[in-house]
């Protein structure tokens, strides 16, 4: 088995030479962290568009409509928001069905009335009022069509308040609504909602999740690519939202952080944050993303996930990562099958939540070579630049251990057989690799330049290899699966 | 006080009284107009034929763009009705008109309970024999029709008199025999003014 992979691995890295360092040592130290990032395979095709440009945006499949079909612009925006903003399906039903079309979306009326005898409003019940209707004729007064929208407003409805009158399902355009609400703070909150609707119904744009930010995304990606805010600089998935899980699926990550809100506080009870040296039993908090450790008293180097003797991981190939599967689990009584559950739930989700943490303070160690680089530049040891591949050490980890971390969801939803196997024999190999690095990024500076680019340089090579055979290029195993958690 | 809300629901009352529609009957309560009390007399020709089902209706300030919550007080047997007495009725939610009136919405429960909505069932007990077995369905439904006497006995005739002292005193019975005294087992006059 193990031949054909290599194979497969050495074919790659000849592809991965070319998209990641096609250029001198120096390109890659500067360009490594953006630049290149933004040719990366894993960044969706984002547009970041203001207020103002989506406006424009929207108002352009208006005035494309509009030639198509000779409405007006209000209720051209009724009907695209209906049919999710799909000018040619639009035209197409239109051309099918003018009459059933334009009543399912609201824009033309079921049913025509009189004005009413002495301008009686049929919901205040007072006489002679001045009656304001839309193109259905269902008079009602002012003040009523005024308590009426502040109402529905108030819960969140705005693009799609239809006529007062019952069974009427006409939608009042935004003009009419406008011109009923007479606070200005409420007609802004209308167009806000408008907005909001507007933007929300687009298959192409999604708000960015970054807190207070107003920018939006635009994407016609399919895949659960990477956005990036230019604004705020918030990564996320561009299609859930949710933060980036490659190799995740979206139907798999929502799984999966619904079952960590329900189960980890279980989690966090049964793994505690300290554990015992396995030679002295000395108690060890870890305080670095490192899972090399070794004990400060008896100097024994250890792995933090399996308490092995780590030289068993330097020598031979990665076993931690793999959950080993008792194959007579069928035949147990049920309690032990829901032990074995929590179990297998527990090895994925503390791996998951372990990376998370060494993330966290991967991100400190970070600012710490910042603050080392800055005073050995001070105390003329070398220029910035010189220094600099130290930082793009320390940001390469963060992505690996990233991508890392969000294997395990993968990996857990996973269903037993060669997949599987290959999937966790990369992993492994990944998971080796960053722990190497991280051990090599720690010591930085003290130790050989070239051994920590070579680090650099594996890490993510097997991550980029990960990626591309389970989540750039799915094969048939994955569109049964994913379908099956929708 | 007076709001938009209450200017309406007392035209709604005077329009109750004025004209009332055939089979149910509704009143504020004495101290506050926007807490109703109404009764639904069962329609004829149907199971619920003879019924005298109280029911309790909450306005807020934001009646009529909002419906009011609407409950029986009486035990109900409907699939369409939860245990509670809350009714799962679209007009009552998302269906919803400003138009709508206490006699509509009244009306509205009335022919409900002859046309159930299976697909939306609150009882799922009631929604079952409903489609497989019609003759229990009946059966349960005819001992909560006799239930509505008792308990309406004990106030009989309130909803014609419009208000009364019993009106705000009165406490909703639930399940059955309830504490009081049944004065009047028959069928209670007001079925027969249907």
């Amino acid at each position: 088995m193990s031949e054909p992979e290599d194979q497969m691995l050495t074919d790659d890295e000849d592809d991965f030479d070319c998209a990641y360092y096609d250029g001198d040592d120096i390109d890659i130290r500067e360009d490594f962290d953006d630049e290149k990032c933004n040719s990366d395979a894993e960044q969706a095709k984002i547009e970041s568009l203001d207020t103002f440009q989506v406006e424009r945006l929207l108002n352009e499949s208006v005035a494309s409509l509009i030639e198509v079909s000779r409405i007006t612009p209000s209720l051209a925006k009724i009907l695209l928001l209906s049919y999710n903003w799909d000018v040619k399906k639009i035209h197409e039903m239109l051309n099918k069905d003018t009459e059933g079309t334009l009543l399912k979306s609201g824009v033309k009326p079921m049913s025509t009335a009189k004005r009413p005898a002495n301008n009686t409003c049929l919901v205040c019940y007072h006489e002679d009022e001045e009656l304001r209707a839309l193109c259905c004729g269902h008079g009602f007064c002012v003040h009523c069509w005024k308590a009426y929208f502040e109402t529905r407003l108030s819960e969140g409805v705005s693009s799609k308040i239809s006529c007062m009158a019952s069974n009427c399902m006409l939608v009042a355009p935004p003009e009419f609504v406008l011109r009923a609400l007479d606070k200005a703070s409420l007609r802004a909150k209308y167009e806000r909602f408008l907005y909001r609707d507007y933007v929300m119904s687009h298959p192409e744009l999604r708000f960015c999740v970054g807190k207070d930010c107003l920018m939006v995304v635009r994407s016609k990606e399919t895949k659960p690519k990477k956005a990036t805010c230019t604004k705020c600089k918030t990564s996320f998935c561009v299609i859930c939202g949710v933060d980036y899980h490659a190799p995740t699926s979206c139907d798999t990550i929502k799984k999966w952080l619904i079952k960590c809100a329900d189960d980890s506080e279980t989690a966090n009870y049964i793994s505690a944050h300290t554990k015992d040296c396995p030679q002295c039993h000395a108690c060890i908090e870890k305080n670095g993303g490192c899972n090399h450790m070794q004990c400060a008293k008896c100097k024994h180097h250890f792995c933090w996930m399996c308490f092995g003797d780590w030289k068993s991981h330097g020598s031979e190939y990665y076993v931690c990562s793999r959950y080993k599967e008792n194959p007579s689990v069928a035949a147990e009584a049920n309690h032990v099958k829901a032990r074995r559950a929590l179990e297998k739930y527990l090895h994925y989700f503390e791996r998951y939540e372990n990376h998370n943490k060494s993330l966290k303070m991967e991100e400190e160690l970070r600012e710490k070579i910042k603050r080392k680089i800055d005073a050995k530049v001070n105390e003329h040891e070398g220029t910035w630049i010189d220094w600099q591949y130290l930082h793009t050490a320390a940001t390469l980890l963060a992505r690996c251990r990233y991508t890392l971390q969000y294997t395990y969801p993968f990996a857990y939803y996973l269903e037993k057989g060669p997949r599987k196997d290959l999937f966790e024999y990369q992993q492994g190999l990944l998971e080796k690799e960053v722990e190497e690095l991280a051990w090599a990024v720690e010591r930085a500076g003290t130790s050989d330049r070239g051994a920590l680019e070579a680090h650099m340089h594996r890490a993510e090579h097997k991550r980029i290899t990960l990626l591309q055979d389970f989540f750039f290029s799915p094969s048939e195993y994955d569109a049964p699966s994913s379908s099956k958690f929708r | 006080m007076t709001t938009p809300s209450r200017r309406r629901l007392m035209r709604d009352f005077k329009k109750l009284q004025e004209d009332p529609p055939a089979g149910v009957s509704g009143a504020p309560t004495e101290n506050n107009i926007l807490t109703w009390e109404a009764i639904i007399f069962g329609p004829q020709d149907t199971p619920f034929e003879d019924g005298t089902f109280k029911l309790s209706l909450e306005f807020t300030e934001e009646y009529p763009n909002k419906p009011p919550t609407v409950k029986f007080i009486s035990k109900m047997f409907h699939p369409n009705v939860y245990n509670d007495g809350s009714i799962c009725l679209d007009i009552l939610q998302n269906r919803w008109s400003p138009t709508y009136d206490v006699a509509a919405i009244l009306t509205s429960i009335q022919s409900l309970l002859d046309e159930p909505n299976p697909n939306s069932p609150a009882n799922s007990l009631a929604a079952q024999l409903y489609q497989e077995s019609r003759r229990e369905y009946e059966k349960r439904v005819q001992q909560i029709v006799e239930q509505s006497w008792l308990n309406f006995g004990e106030n009989e005739g309130e909803a014609e008199q419009k208000e009364g002292e019993n009106t705000a005193i009165e406490t909703p019975t639930e399940g059955g025999e309830g504490p009081s005294e049944p004065r009047d087992h028959d069928a209670p006059s007001g079925s027969g003014s249907v």
